[in-house]
């Protein structure tokens, strides 16, 4: 998700500094970066000259004190309250008080997150979504804290990005995700219940409501340990039902089928990630 | 009287300052990737060449530096920039609203936003710059020539495409035609080199650079011209189709899976001579290539100088006749080759080209044999000289108005 935040941003034409854990986890980023650029090139969506620029506006780097002189700083690191916060800490050590800082989170609240940093009037919710080169939307969060300020200027950021921002108070799951992980999981549920076949399920979906994808094949895109792990943090806070994972969903990720990350989930996928024809059945 | 001519792109400022009527260039000069740390700002005069790499972030900062080098002791060519009296503006869209170049104001800043919808990637920018211009000089009168304003003669059986009447009511879609600051330019010039009154030629001027159009020319008037509502329309090109199907675009979204973005880069940048060549966009290449013996690349050429041919078919049909066949910009005036096999293509007409005079000739000139019955000429085009002429101009009539004793 941050890859593809940074890959946005840079082919705004501007800057973006990545940091990670370590050198291996850039590694990874820089292969992926340069595949996911490749693809695009490969479907016209950017020129030779437009990767090299792209490529050129991003600095891969393990060291905080790069984050000094960004004017924005969005975390993008795994679905955990403790993590984030802890992340948020991070950033506030080294950038200016003024920094605007964004999580990107689909599920957590900006306002628990907030309570451990320093400034807290300048952190506030910035949800992209997968695949964030294409998916137009961003979900802005507002904190119980969060000036207006902070908000006005997410907002014109998104903007420069050419997205569109839709404003949300703190709420579990936001808009987005509270409609769409109940949705993926009724179709694993439909799945697992035999109702019917995967294909029928996505087919429905996209002709029916003009999905672009099914909810079978974005739970692949999405992973679905993520999938599981965010629907746990809507059951666990709301404690409704409605939010639990399907049990054939936690059998998957115990398997080790995650979707396209690890090329199988409900369906199978090349190197690419683009899906083979056929795939495994229950 | 010292005239500036600015064309500003999103993150690009580009500029020449005359000195009108003598039409002299005193410095041109280039900023480019206005809001970076490391934008450039290059410029040069007969004497001097300069080149220097600071922040600029936006373009009243560009347009400050411009004066500050404008007004620098080392050029020596301006003392304040009180000394400019005028600016004149490259602004591609002017829709239907203007037919000539016009003097700046509120009215006419009106009426190019509203154009911002035709052309969404370049009108913003060309505003940014008279904005700009307002803020660092303000009083200073600006003018803007508009790329579109010289095709607005186009008769509307020409202009319209054959598709629901009501778009063209509701969103002005209709054909409006490019770089006619250019096919002006050159037609102007075709008196001086064939010796002929414009009012009785029909001229077929070929604007072939990165983008390409031709125009179809009646007594000074354009009638016609290749490019549409966008600058995609017409011959094939560096890196743009040019026309195609419809129906193939539906085709290949839907076998493709592109996005509305995808699809318009595919046309837009990925098309044309590099497409169909797989190397590249620009014509030198294209033919270094093909002499190489690269299959594709020959097959690019031809395709190119294909569409052109027809296309001057076109115009031949659409005016009954042709006087003058001109071919201006980078191509236009560089690719002997290209001019030589379009011709070669044109004997039917009684198009003799005179191979010496393409091949060996320099600048403006005729390179057809005497008794050819269409001459053919290369006239170098220079649309800021016709931007400065048409600033100088206004201005003058401007301030001669003001000078008038007051009505009794």
């Amino acid at each position: 998700m941050g890859l593809g935040m940074a890959e946005t941003i840079a082919g705004k034409g501007l800057d973006v500094i990545l940091l990670d854990q370590t050198e291996e986890d850039l590694e990874r980023a820089k292969d992926a970066l340069e595949l996911a650029l490749q693809k695009r090139l490969a479907k016209w969506g950017i020129t030779e000259a437009e990767k090299k620029g792209i490529l050129s506006r991003i600095t891969m780097t393990t060291e905080w004190e790069h984050l000094r002189d960004c004017d924005l700083v969005v975390e993008s690191v795994w679905e955990v309250l403790e993590d984030k916060a802890e992340v948020l800490q991070a950033i506030e050590a080294v950038v200016s008080p003024e920094t605007v800082i964004g999580s990107n989170t689909a599920t957590l609240s900006i306002t628990e997150m907030a309570a451990y940093c320093e400034h807290s009037d300048r952190i506030i919710g910035m949800h992209f979504h997968y695949p964030v080169v294409t998916r137009e939307v961003v979900e802005v969060v507002r904190g119980l804290k969060t000036t207006d300020r902070t908000v006005a200027h997410a907002e014109q950021f998104i903007r420069s990005l050419e997205k569109t921002p839709v404003r949300v108070f703190e709420s579990p799951g936001y808009i987005t995700a509270r409609l769409m992980m109940p949705v993926m999981n009724e179709a694993v549920n439909l799945l697992s219940e035999g109702v019917a076949s995967k294909e029928d399920i996505d087919t429905a979906m996209k002709a029916g409501y003009g999905f672009t994808l099914g909810p079978l094949e974005l739970a692949d895109r999405f992973g679905l340990d993520t999938l599981v792990h965010m629907l746990d943090v809507l059951f666990r806070e709301t404690a409704d039902p409605r939010y639990r994972p399907s049990a054939h969903l936690r059998k998957l990720v115990r398997a080790g089928r995650l979707g396209i990350k690890t090329r199988e989930g409900f369906y199978q996928y090349d190197e690419l990630g683009d899906k083979l024809e056929g795939g495994v059945d229950l | 009287m010292n005239i500036l001519v600015v064309n500003c792109g999103s993150s690009s400022l580009k500029y020449q300052l005359f000195d009108m009527p003598d039409e002299r260039v005193l410095v041109k000069g280039n900023v480019e990737k206005i809001g970076a740390e490391d934008a450039i700002h290059g410029y040069k005069t007969d004497a001097h060449e300069g080149k220097d790499v600071k922040p600029i972030l936006d373009h009243k900062e560009a347009l400050r530096d411009v004066l500050a080098v404008l007004t620098s002791a080392e050029l020596g060519i301006l003392t304040s920039p009180a000394d400019i009296d005028a600016i004149g503006h490259r602004v591609v869209h002017g829709g239907e609203q203007f037919a000539l170049s016009t003097v700046i104001n509120e009215e006419v800043t009106r009426a190019i936003r509203d154009t911002y919808d035709l052309a969404p990637l370049h009108n913003p920018a060309n505003m940014q710059g008279i904005e700009a211009m307002e803020a660092v000089l303000p009083g200073v009168p600006q003018v803007a020539v508009f790329d579109t304003a010289f095709h607005q003669t186009m008769p509307k059986e020409h202009y319209l495409y054959p598709l629901p009447y009501v778009l063209y009511q509701r969103y002005k879609i209709r054909r409006y035609g490019f770089h006619g600051t250019s096919h002006r330019y050159v037609s102007s010039r075709v008196p001086h080199v064939v010796g002929k009154d414009l009012s009785r030629l029909k001229i077929i001027s070929c604007h072939i650079g990165n983008g390409a159009s031709l125009a179809a020319i009646e007594n000074g008037r354009s009638v016609d011209t290749s490019m549409g509502m966008t600058p995609l329309e017409g011959v094939m090109m560096g890196t743009r189709s040019g026309d195609v199907d419809p129906s193939v675009l539906e085709f290949v979204i839907r076998k493709e899976g592109l996005s509305e973005e995808q699809l318009a880069n595919m046309l837009n940048k990925h098309s044309g001579l590099y497409g169909v060549s797989g190397v590249t966009g620009d014509m030198r290449q294209i033919e270094e290539e093909r002499s190489k013996g690269n299959a594709r690349a020959a097959l690019a050429f031809s395709m190119y100088e294909y569409r052109i041919r027809k296309y001057i078919g076109a115009y031949i049909a659409a005016m009954n006749g042709c006087d003058v066949l001109l071919f201006t910009a980078g191509v236009g005036e560089n690719s002997a080759t290209l001019r030589r096999e379009i011709c070669e293509n044109l004997s039917y007409l009684g198009v003799l080209l005179d191979h010496e005079a393409n091949e060996k000739g320099r600048g403006e000139r005729i390179i057809s044999k005497p008794d050819s019955t269409v001459t053919l000429c290369v006239i170098p085009t220079n649309e800021e000289l016709m931007i400065a002429r048409d600033t100088h101009g206004l201005v003058t009539g401007l301030q001669n108005r003001q000078n008038l004793p007051p009505m009794q």
